[in-house]
């Protein structure tokens, strides 16, 4: 079995421990859900495991199918099954989608895929995610609105196929029909086995995926994991009762933390 | 496209309805562009010094593409009242150079759009002096400069865009960018505006950097390997400068340069 296990997890940001020891296991084929209020780490999480270069890990280990898999490199554990939708997907420009899409999947693929088997497989899964076509012709994510630049990151699970799919709000920007689309496609996926690590902070998503667990990380560690009926009382509730029952504290936001956290900073150094 | 082979400054005999892609033989100093009329120049191999005299309500699209062993090269185009002129210039050359650009506005409502895709690699030092200036009314210039800096090349833009006292409503725009791949390749883009009349609408920006960290880790988290990922960020970066040709042949021997001395 495929597991992904994360043991006393700690990880910093430029210095700031964001990570405070996460200790999780993610089964294949499970769909989790995973909740907090803003700035408490989720995305971290994520992308510590997909091997960001940003965080640094000071602590603790994260196994997949048994490899220790903070020693390997971003590129080899997507080939390994893991795939992370982002909360903010980058544009780069001149990078034509389709010519990604198809470098990722012969990353995978021992032959390079003929142009026929390609576009066969990329028209499929447009058709899945409801994408108009000439959005795979266009430079990747520049100029998208934010939900075309989120029903491209499904367009691109759905192609590369992995074991563990990590969405990350992968229901913010989406209009109703289209977290309907996105929910249908990931019923579709689930039934063929994949698994998947699911941030988003409301039910709306969570009421149509059924997730089988519902964990909640608050000041970077992991205060609950449990039945999914967590996720109906928060979006009711809000998360007080965290702190009136569990007696945790929830660290307030400091002024930064409404600014997202992936990416969004200018440096002057980095070609947009 | 048919093209036709241009021996000798005489463009206004050959032109037709139907005669109007030429390619430049590498001995010619000197094309005139008949006024009102529509050409396409292409010129593939390395020359010395060449002046192009863009005439009156002319237009111009010139394809460049310089692919050898060069030390240099100059270019002037001098545009006069109403004529238009594109320059798209794909370098792939190599070696210690430095190319002269001069483009001239002479006349009122001439414009001038060059676009210089640039790739640095393997010990090259290139220098591109891009220089425009503008001496009537109503006068328009925009420049882009890219450049990719590789495996200890060193690359600098320098663009001059000068407004002359009395080039009114003119604009003029300036735009490079460089981006440097390792540690010892070295960018350089030194843009400056001399502008000497008061209604005038100028612009400059420059950027020298290396890869988007961003970019890298989006394109990884997918599977490809790092050097895959910067391999095809680069070409996103350069490929734009195919828009300026328009044989096929031409676009794949561009695509095949840009891959191999990738
Ligand atoms: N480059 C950075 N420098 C400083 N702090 C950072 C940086 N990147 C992230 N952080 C901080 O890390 C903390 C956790 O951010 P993270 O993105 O993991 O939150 P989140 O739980 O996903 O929140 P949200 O629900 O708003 O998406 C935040 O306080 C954020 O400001
Ligand atoms: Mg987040």
């Amino acid at each position: 079995m495929a597991t992904l296990i994360i043991k006393d997890l700690h990880a910093e940001v430029e210095g700031k421990e964001i990570l405070k020891g996460v200790n999780l296991t993610v089964n294949e084929g499970e769909t989790i859900a995973l909740l907090g209020p803003n700035g408490h780490g989720k995305s971290t999480l994520l992308n510590v495991i997909m091997g960001h270069p940003k965080y640094k890990v000071t602590q603790g280990s994260v196994t997949y199918d048994g490899v220790d898999i903070l020693s390997k490199t971003t590129d080899e554990r997507a080939k390994m099954g893991l795939f992370l939708a982002m909360q903010n997907p980058s544009e780069v420009p001149g990078v034509i989608n389709s010519d990604f899409l198809r470098a990722a999947v012969n990353a995978r693929n021992e032959k390079p895929i003929s142009t026929y088997n390609f576009y066969k497989l990329l028209d499929k899964a447009t058709k899945d995610v409801k994408m108009p076509f000439d959005l795979a012709t266009r430079s990747l994510n520049e100029g998208f609105s934010g939900g075309e630049k989120k029903r491209n990151e499904i367009l691109q699970m759905v192609m590369l196929n992995p074991h563990i799919a990590m969405l990350d709000e992968i229901d913010s920007g989406l209009d109703v029909d289209a977290i309907q689309i996105v929910a249908d496609v990931i019923k579709q996926e689930q039934e063929k086995g994949m698994g998947f690590f699911v941030i988003s902070h409301y039910a709306r998503l969570y009421d149509l995926i059924h997730p089988s667990r519902a964990i909640v990380m608050i000041n970077g560690k992991v205060v609950i994991d449990g039945d999914p009926s967590t996720i109906k009382r928060i979006d009711q509730e809000g998360y007080e009762f965290i702190k009136t029952e569990l007696g945790i504290e929830i660290a307030k936001e400091e002024a930064n933390m409404n600014t997202v956290s992936i990416g969004t900073c200018a440096v002057k150094e980095i070609i947009k | 496209m048919k093209r036709t082979i241009l021996k000798e400054n005489n463009l206004k005999e050959l032109l037709t309805n139907d005669v109007n892609y030429f390619a430049i033989d590498s001995s010619l100093k000197e094309v005139d562009i008949p006024s009102n009329s529509s050409i396409n120049l292409l010129i593939t191999k390395p020359h010395q010094e060449l002046t192009i005299n863009v005439k009156e309500n002319a237009s111009l699209f010139l394809s460049l593409l310089v692919k050898e062993n060069i030390d240099g090269g100059k270019l002037n185009i001098n545009v006069s009242e109403n004529a238009k002129v594109e320059v798209y210039f794909a370098d792939f050359s190599f070696g210690k150079e430095t190319y002269i650009f001069n483009g001239q506005l002479l006349g009122r409502d001439s414009s001038l759009n060059w676009h210089l895709a640039s790739l640095t690699a393997d010990n090259d030092q290139k220098q591109f002096d891009i220089s425009v200036k503008h001496l009537a009314n109503s006068t328009f210039a925009k420049m882009d400069n890219y450049g990719v800096c590789k495996d200890d090349g060193k690359l600098v833009f320098s663009g001059i865009s000068h407004v002359i006292n009395g080039a009114s409503s003119s604009k003029t725009h300036q735009n490079a960018k460089i981006m440097v791949f390792d540690e010892k390749s070295i960018g350089i883009a030194k843009p400056i505006l001399k502008i000497d009349e008061n209604d005038v609408e100028a612009s400059h920006a420059a950027v020298v950097g290396k890869i988007n960290d961003e970019h890298l880790f989006y394109l990884t988290s997918r599977g490809l390997s790092e050097s895959a990922a910067k391999e095809l960020i680069t070409l996103g970066y350069l490929k734009p400068i195919l828009n300026g040709f328009m044989e096929e042949e031409i676009k794949e021997e561009i695509m095949s340069l840009i891959e191999r001395r990738m």
